[in-house]
C-alpha cells in the first residue's frame, strides 16, 4: 500500500493562538516499507499519523493511500477505509476494559460481522499471550496490553499498520518483542508499517526514517545507520 | 323542555309510577311560600341513571335501594325551580310528595334526617359539595404537581447519571470508530447500552414499587370518605415510564453524541482519561 502526502498542513486552535502542527509536509511511502517517524515532542508526528488514518482532517493538502484521497472522506467512508485497510496501534493501547484480551482482538472483525475467534487466538499466541486470552486489560501488564493491541491491529490483515509510540511505555525486553512483531508483519506479510518512536535503537530494522521538526519534514533518510549516528 | 316553558316537568318512569301520573297528567308541589304549584308531565324517561355520578356527600334518598347513583327525579325548568324554592339559585334536589297533604310529614322526615330545613339543606349541601369538589381538584392538582416534580427530578437524576456514564465511555466510542466501526454501528452500541441500562432500572424500580407500595391507602383529610384508593400499575404508567426512559436516554446520550459528531476522532482519543 503506497502513501503519498502532498503539502499537508494542519493547524490547531488552542486559545487565541493557532498552533501549526504540520506545515506543507510532502512525503511518499512505498508498498511494504517500514518507516519510522522521529522527532521531538510536539513536532507533528501523531498528527501526521492521525491524518493518514483519517482520524482527523488537514486544513490543506492531500494524502493519497493507494490513490484514494483519505482527507476528504465522510465519517462513514473513513470508517470503512480504516476497517478494510488500516490497523492502528495507540501509545496508550486503548483496549476496552470491559472485554477480555480475546474479545478486544476480535473487535475489529465485528463491523463486517465476520468474527473469527480461532484466528484471533492464533494472533494472541503469536504475540505470546495465548494463555492470557481470557484476561481483562486490568489483569495484564503494560507490555502484555500493548501486544494485545498489536494483535488487534493485525487481526483484519490490514495492508497498512500505523503505530504511535508502541514501545513508549514498555521496558527494553517488551519493546524488542513489539518491534520484532511489527517488523515481521512488514517483512513476512508485506505490510506497509509506519512507526512513531523516540527510541533510536528501533532505527535498525527501518527502511526509511522521516524526521519532523516544528511541523515540517526536515529529513527523509533512507539509510537508517547514518541517522542513528 | 324549553327554558320559557311554565310549570312543566319531565319525570322518570319510577317517579311517574310512584306519583300515579302519565304523560299529560299533573301533580302538585308545595312551594316554600306555602302555595301549591301544579306541574304538568311533558315527558317520561324510561330510566334515569347518571353515569359517573359525583361522589356522594350525604346519603340521599333513592328509589332503588342500595344505589349510589341518582336513580329517580323530576326535571323542571330553572324558572319553575326558582318559583318553587323562592330563590334565584340553582337547586339540585326536588322532593315530591304523593299529595299536598303529605308534604308536612315529608318535611318533618327530612328535618329529622338532616336536622335542617329542606331548602337550607339543599343550598348548604350544594355549596358544601362545591367546596369539596374545589378542594378535591386542588388536592388532585397538588398530587399531580408533586408527582410531576418527582418524575422530573428522577428523570434529571437518571439523565445526569447516564450522561456521566456516556462521558466516561466517550473515548471507547471513539475507539470503536477508530477500529472501523461505522458511526451508525457505534451509535447503536451506545443506544443498546443505554436502553439496557434504562430498561433494567425501570424494571427494577417497577418491581420494587409493586412489591413495596401499599395495596390500599386512604387519601388524607378531605377525601378520606371517598374510601381507599388502590394504586394501579396500568398501561398509562407503563407508557409514562417508557416515555421517561426514552427522554432520559436522549438527554443522557445527546452531549456525547454531539461531541463525537463535531470533533475529530483523534481529538476525542487524545482527551485525558476521566
Amino acid at each position: 500500500m503506497t502513501i503519498v502526502g502532498r503539502s499537508v498542513t494542519k493547524t490547531y486552535q488552542r486559545g487565541p493562538q493557532p498552533i501549526v502542527a504540520l506545515q506543507n509536509v510532502s512525503f511518499e511511502v512505498s508498498q511494504g516499507e517500514l518507516v519510522l517517524l522521529v522527532g521531538p515532542s510536539g513536532s507533528g508526528k501523531t498528527t501526521l499519523l492521525n491524518l493518514i488514518a483519517a482520524l482527523d482532517w488537514p486544513d490543506r493538502g492531500e494524502i493519497l493511500v493507494d490513490g484514494l484521497d483519505v482527507t476528504g472522506l465522510s465519517r462513514s467512508t473513513a470508517a470503512g477505509y480504516r476497517d478494510e485497510c488500516v490497523g492502528i496501534i495507540f501509545q496508550s493501547y486503548n483496549l476496552l476494559p470491559q472485554l477480555t484480551a480475546l474479545e478486544n482482538v476480535l473487535l475489529p472483525m465485528l463491523p463486517r460481522r465476520r468474527p473469527n475467534p480461532r484466528h484471533a487466538l492464533e494472533l494472541l499466541e503469536t504475540v505470546g499471550l495465548g494463555d492470557r486470552s481470557n484476561h481483562r486489560p486490568s489483569e495484564l501488564s503494560g507490555g502484555e496490553q500493548q501486544r494485545v493491541a498489536i494483535a488487534r491491529a493485525l487481526v483484519n490483515e490490514p495492508a497498512l499498520i500505523l503505530a504511535d509510540e508502541p514501545t513508549g511505555n514498555l521496558d527494553d525486553e517488551n519493546a524488542r518483542k513489539v518491534i520484532a512483531l511489527l517488523s515481521d508483519a512488514c517483512r513476512q506479510r508485506g505490510k506497509t508499517v509506519l512507526i512513531i518512536t523516540h527510541d533510536r535503537e528501533l532505527i535498525r530494522p527501518a527502511d526509511r526514517i522521516f524526521e519532523l521538526r516544528m511541523g515540517a519534514l526536515t529529513r527523509t533518510e533512507s539509510d537508517p545507520v547514518s541517522l542513528a549516528r | 323542555m324549553r327554558s320559557d316553558d311554565g310549570a312543566v316537568a319531565v319525570v322518570d318512569q319510577a317517579t311517574a309510577q310512584a306519583l300515579g301520573v302519565d304523560l299529560g297528567g299533573t301533580f302538585p308541589v308545595r312551594k316554600t311560600d306555602g302555595q301549591d304549584l301544579t306541574l304538568r308531565v311533558v315527558g317520561i324517561l324510561d330510566r334515569l341513571e347518571l353515569r359517573y355520578p359525583p361522589p356522594r356527600t350525604v346519603d340521599a334518598p333513592a328509589l332503588r335501594p342500595g344505589s349510589s347513583a341518582v336513580t329517580s327525579g323530576v326535571f323542571v325548568t330553572l324558572r319553575a325551580s326558582e318559583e318553587i324554592f323562592g330563590r334565584p339559585t340553582l337547586t339540585d334536589a326536588l322532593v315530591v310528595a304523593r299529595t299536598p297533604d303529605t308534604v308536612p310529614a315529608v318535611v318533618d322526615r327530612l328535618r329529622e334526617a338532616f336536622r335542617l330545613e329542606p331548602g337550607v339543606f339543599v343550598s348548604e349541601s350544594y355549596s358544601r359539595f362545591r367546596r369539596r369538589v374545589h378542594d378535591f381538584a386542588l388536592t388532585l392538582a397538588l398530587f399531580t404537581a408533586v408527582g410531576a416534580a418527582t418524575a422530573v427530578l428522577a428523570g434529571s437524576f437518571g439523565a445526569n447519571l447516564l450522561h456521566d456514564v456516556y462521558a466516561d465511555r466517550r473515548r471507547q466510542y471513539a475507539m470503536l470508530l477508530a477500529l472501523g466501526f461505522r458511526p451508525m454501528q457505534s451509535a447503536l452500541t451506545g443506544i443498546a447500552f443505554g436502553l439496557a441500562t434504562v430498561g433494567a432500572s425501570a424494571v427494577l424500580g417497577s418491581v420494587v414499587a409493586i412489591v413495596f407500595a401499599p395495596k390500599h391507602f386512604a387519601m388524607p383529610s378531605l377525601m378520606a370518605e371517598l374510601g381507599t384508593i388502590e394504586p394501579k400499575f396500568d398501561a398509562l404508567v407503563v407508557a409514562v415510564l417508557a416515555g421517561m426512559g426514552v427522554a432520559i436516554l436522549a438527554l443522557g446520550m445527546a452531549p456525547t453524541a454531539l461531541q463525537l459528531a463535531r470533533r475529530s476522532i483523534a481529538a476525542t482519543l487524545s482527551e485525558e482519561r476521566g
